[in-house]
């Protein structure tokens, strides 16, 4: 190195003003798209929940009975006496400085449209402060189980909605019949052989469960008396799961709550179903979705109290609910005038309408869930399938390799290519080709999945590739095959790797409108599809028709409403998919 | 946990199952059982009474005519929750093409008559189709609500600004107006607009490409109303339903210039920017009963003037043309169901 430095005497003068000039810039750079994006969803969430017009007492309200207690419950879980001194001081100093700065603004250069000081404040300096607080306050014992809980609640709420969502299309009755005579039987075998340690019970689980499934599939056909739906979903779902949840109860010790802990729930979820049954709603969903919420946080409920730490956390949903209620009260009581929001309960189970007060978006929201849960099955399945046979099967050199090396340049450009150009292959190929229709969902399922597979292996590959080679050679020495390497070493440690990839891609894949215009999925249907081969609408097909309507109220609130329901379904996605990967990070 | 409890509370669990399998079984036993019919296929044919109405409605085509055919729609899908009806906006073209003249769409509705070129693709494919007025569009001429210099143009005049070799300031349209550059917004070629309103004013002398060109009418309010010497053409209802947003100009046909208005296009007055839009039905969806009955329910609402007009901004057809169009589609049921 130093002889490069001829011409410098010494250490000369070194200018550290580019390397400044540098790393400003990258942080402006950074913060512009970050402060774009914000400004967007603070005016997206405004128009959606109506806070234009949400008068100051109301946003008080419910900053005092919600908010406060909230942030009050996080920092006794965090107890630590620095965090409250700055978050007391942040919320106080961001007061002044965001009244401040606003009414400066507003008085000085320009008037700031449908927004107010208030709720600047609340997304400018109560919303970062309360992620911070929730972050750092789950760290501590009290905090965690508080979450852990919430979680639970609204993550079994989450998944009973979508399996409920699923079942509108996929045929229970089938369901019915291959769990009865496939997954059951084959699940009891592979227990009792792992009970018993019988691997002749273990093995013949796959052909028995198999044999199970082809069975219903012809039985189908021939049966003609069922169960009613609300005992199938209680025999398919509900019980098993109740059946779970008390086993690991049991698994700890205690027969009393073990029972408790998968009875409770049941009867609850089978009183619900039938109460929501005879009142009108859908009693099988809500079977589902009580069996899923009820079972694990009972589970969680009995382990917090087991185990004896940080009980209190148990309180939390108590202390949200509570807050909404004495909000609610709290509002009604003084008659603050409240918003009305665009995004409520009826935009989410209503049909679309002329009237926007009346627009809902329930038809789409279907069609793309059911779509992307089988966008999702199919580009796993692809996905890894690929990735896997071109890192640990294909060899490195010769013709093989020639050939390897070409598939992957082709893979790589496919990322690329716009996705009007796979609407046309899915237009072509399933459509016309394979007569699957046009415009249904499995059609609108294989073009996505085309869409996003490139994208999918590749980050495969690279998951796949930074498993240490030392791995796969230490498996090799004890005498391990390929497949057993592949299947007990490369995968679990490439699993985190492949489903962070996975879940970008299927953020993509929900959002695409262009390769489902190509295909003919409607704009509008009025109906939630019933079967995979009925013709559907997807969220940004629906978002985009809207966006075009010539009333203000369509472009504006309910558009707005469209794309927070998006974003959450997609942060609710992801969710489920970071923790998976979670999951399999702390097992590797 | 030593193995021997860990067994007993499993014991009791199963048997705890066992028992609420029971239960379940009794449940089940106890009637709570459903039978399946035979394969429920489209459900069509079978038009013995109202509720007995089932299947499936495809309809794509026009994005002009498409808050006119999902509104009616909407209505008809609450009075038979078991019809399910899909709306594509395509583009009138695009749904012919793709979809209605290859026998997938029941409905193609269009804002300009069908081509002979799309004829030909449906006669090809055995696709025989009844051509209905939906209702009628006035094409509005709109201008930036400060321009007060300016209040109706003749088609004339509108044809200086729109066509291929156009005017480049508001002086060489007339010699009154300002010395300031025209800022064009307009439809896309891929518009039925567009095509219209080539046909209507511009004739042989072809549509300026200086221009921006959209398929929404919010980017053209949008180009327009920032604009003080913009000037921009769309349907009907965004002017109808944003009134104070934009400055429609009256056009004069050789009659004295006439305001875009219900009364004025339903009227004939307001030429020659009154124009149709269609629905064109095909001839062997409509042998089905629940697509029959929703060709007679759309014709029927065409003179509802809260929906047409109210609720979406076009023109109510008349009572004239409504009697005409049952004629028509009767005269068609009749044919397909023999």
């Amino acid at each position: 190195m130093a002889t490069d430095n001829q011409n410098a005497t010494g250490f000369g003068e070194v200018s550290r003003v580019r390397g400044i000039v540098f790393e400003y810039l990258s942080l402006g750079a950074s913060v512009a798209g970050l402060v774009a994006l914000g400004v967007l969803l603070v005016y997206v969430a405004i128009d959606a929940f109506d806070l234009a017009n949400a008068s100051p007492e109301w946003l008080l309200t419910y900053f005092l009975t919600l908010v406060v207690p909230f942030l009050a419950f996080c920092l006794y879980s965090a107890d630590d006496a620095a965090v409250t001194r700055r978050v007391v001081g942040v919320l106080a100093g961001g007061l002044v400085a965001v009244a401040g700065v606003f009414t400066a603004i507003e008085t000085f250069v320009v008037t700031i449209p449908r927004l107010s000081w208030q709720l600047a404040y609340l997304f400018v300096v109560a919303a970062p402060v309360t992620a911070y607080l929730a972050y750092v306050g789950s760290h501590g014992r009290v905090g965690a189980v508080g979450f852990g809980l919430l979680g639970r609640l609204v993550g079994g709420i989450a998944v009973g909605l979508a399996v409920g969502t699923l079942f509108l299309v996929f045929d229970e009755l089938v369901w019915f019949l291959a769990y009865t005579l496939g997954v059951l039987p084959a699940a009891a075998l592979y227990a009792y052989g792992r009970w018993r340690a019988a691997a002749r019970a273990v093995t013949a689980a796959a052909p028995i469960g198999l044999l199970g499934l082809v069975a219903a599939a012809v039985l189908r056909g021939v049966v003609r008396t069922y169960p009613s739906d609300l005992v199938i979903y209680l025999w398919t779902l509900a019980i098993p799961v109740a059946a779970v949840g008390a086993l690991v109860v049991a698994a700890r010790g205690s027969r009393t709550a073990a029972v408790a802990a998968g009875g409770g729930p049941l009867a609850l979820a089978t009183a619900g179903g039938f109460l929501a049954g005879s009142v009108g709603l859908p009693g099988p969903t809500t079977l589902i979705v009580l069996a899923v919420t009820g079972v694990p946080t009972a589970v969680y409920v009995h382990r917090v109290v087991d185990v004896g730490e940080g009980t209190v956390g148990l309180g939390l949903p108590l202390l949200l609910a509570a807050g909404v209620i004495v909000g609610a009260l709290v509002v009604e009581a003084w008659g603050v005038p409240a918003p009305d929001p665009w995004l409520d309960a009826s935009y989410v189970t209503e049909a679309p309408s002329r009237n926007a007060a009346e627009a809902g978006l329930y038809p789409a929201i279907v069609g793309s869930v059911i779509i992307i849960a089988l966008v999702a099955v199919l580009s796993f399945v692809l996905g890894v399938g690929t990735s896997v046979f071109l890192e640990e099967y294909t060899a490195g050199s010769g013709l093989v390799g020639s050939l390897t090396r070409l598939l992957q340049i082709n893979i790589a450009n496919l990322a690329a290519i716009p996705s009007v150009v796979y609407g046309l292959l899915g237009l072509g190929l399933f459509a016309n080709l394979l007569g699957l229709g046009y415009g249904t969902a499995v059609t609108a399922a294989l073009t996505l999945s085309l869409l996003i597979l490139p994208i999918t292996i590749i980050s495969a590959q690279e998951a796949i590739r930074s498993v240490p080679d030392d791995l796969r050679r230490g498996s090799d020495a004890m005498g391990a095959t390929r497949w057993q390497t592949t299947k007990n070493v490369v995968l679990p440690e490439a699993l985190p790797g492949i489903l962070t990839g996975t879940i970008l891609a299927l953020g993509r894949a929900i959002g695409e409108t262009a390769p489902l215009i190509m295909i003919g999925a409607a704009t509008t249907v009025f109906s939630a599809p019933g079967s995979l081969f009925s013709r559907f609408s997807a969220m940004p097909m629906q978002i985009y028709a809207w966006a075009g309507f010539p009333q203000a109220e369509f472009r504006y609130g309910v558009v707005a409403a469209g794309v927070i329901t998006l974003l959450i379904i997609l942060i609710g996605m992801n969710g489920t998919a970071i923790l998976l990967r979670n999951r399999a990070e702390r097992g590797s | 946990m030593e193995p021997t409890q860990n067994l007993d509370a499993e014991g009791i669990t199963r048997r705890q199952s066992l028992a609420a399998l029971a239960g379940a079984g009794a449940l089940g036993l106890a009637g709570c059982t459903q039978s399946t019919g035979g394969s429920g296929d489209d459900g069509s044919g079978d038009g013995s009474g109202d509720d007995s109405l089932s299947g499936s409605i495809n309809i794509a085509g026009s994005s002009t005519v498409f808050p006119l055919m999902s509104a009616i729609a909407e209505d008809f899908a609450e009075d038979y929750p078991d019809v399910s009806i899909d709306i594509s906006s395509t583009g009138s073209g695009g749904g012919f093409s793709n979809f209605f003249c290859v026998g997938e769409t029941d409905f193609n509705n269009a804002s300009r008559p069908i081509q002979p070129a799309e004829e030909e693709l449906c006669a090809d494919n055995g696709v025989e189709y009844v051509e209905l007025i939906a209702a009628t569009d006035a094409v509005t001429v709109v201008v930036n609500p400060e321009a007060d210099w300016v209040d109706s143009l003749t088609v004339e005049e509108l044809a200086t600004i729109w066509e291929s070799d156009p005017a480049q300031t508001w002086d060489e349209v007339r010699d009154e107006f300002p010395n300031e550059e025209i800022e064009r917004y307009g439809a896309a070629d891929t518009s039925g607009t567009y095509d219209y309103f080539i046909e209507a004013v511009l004739g042989e002398r072809g549509h300026t490409s200086d221009y921006q060109a959209t398929e929404k009418d919010n980017n053209i309010a949008n180009g327009v109303s920032g604009s003080e010497y913009g000037i921009g053409y769309f349907g009907f209802s965004y002017y109808y339903l944003n009134p104070d947003q934009l400055k429609a100009l009256a056009i004069d046909d050789g009659d004295g210039p006439v305001e875009p208005s219900l009364d004025t296009a339903s009227s004939g007055e307001y030429t020659p920017l009154s124009r149709p839009l269609f629905t064109y039905p095909s001839i062997e969806s409509l042998g089905k009963e629940h697509v029959a009955e929703f060709a007679r329910y759309f014709v029927e609402q065409t003179t509802n003037e809260d929906l047409v007009a109210g609720d979406v901004g076009y023109v109510p057809a008349t009572e004239e043309t409504q009697e005409e169009q049952m004629g028509k589609l009767e005269d068609a049921i009749e044919r397909a169901q023999g």
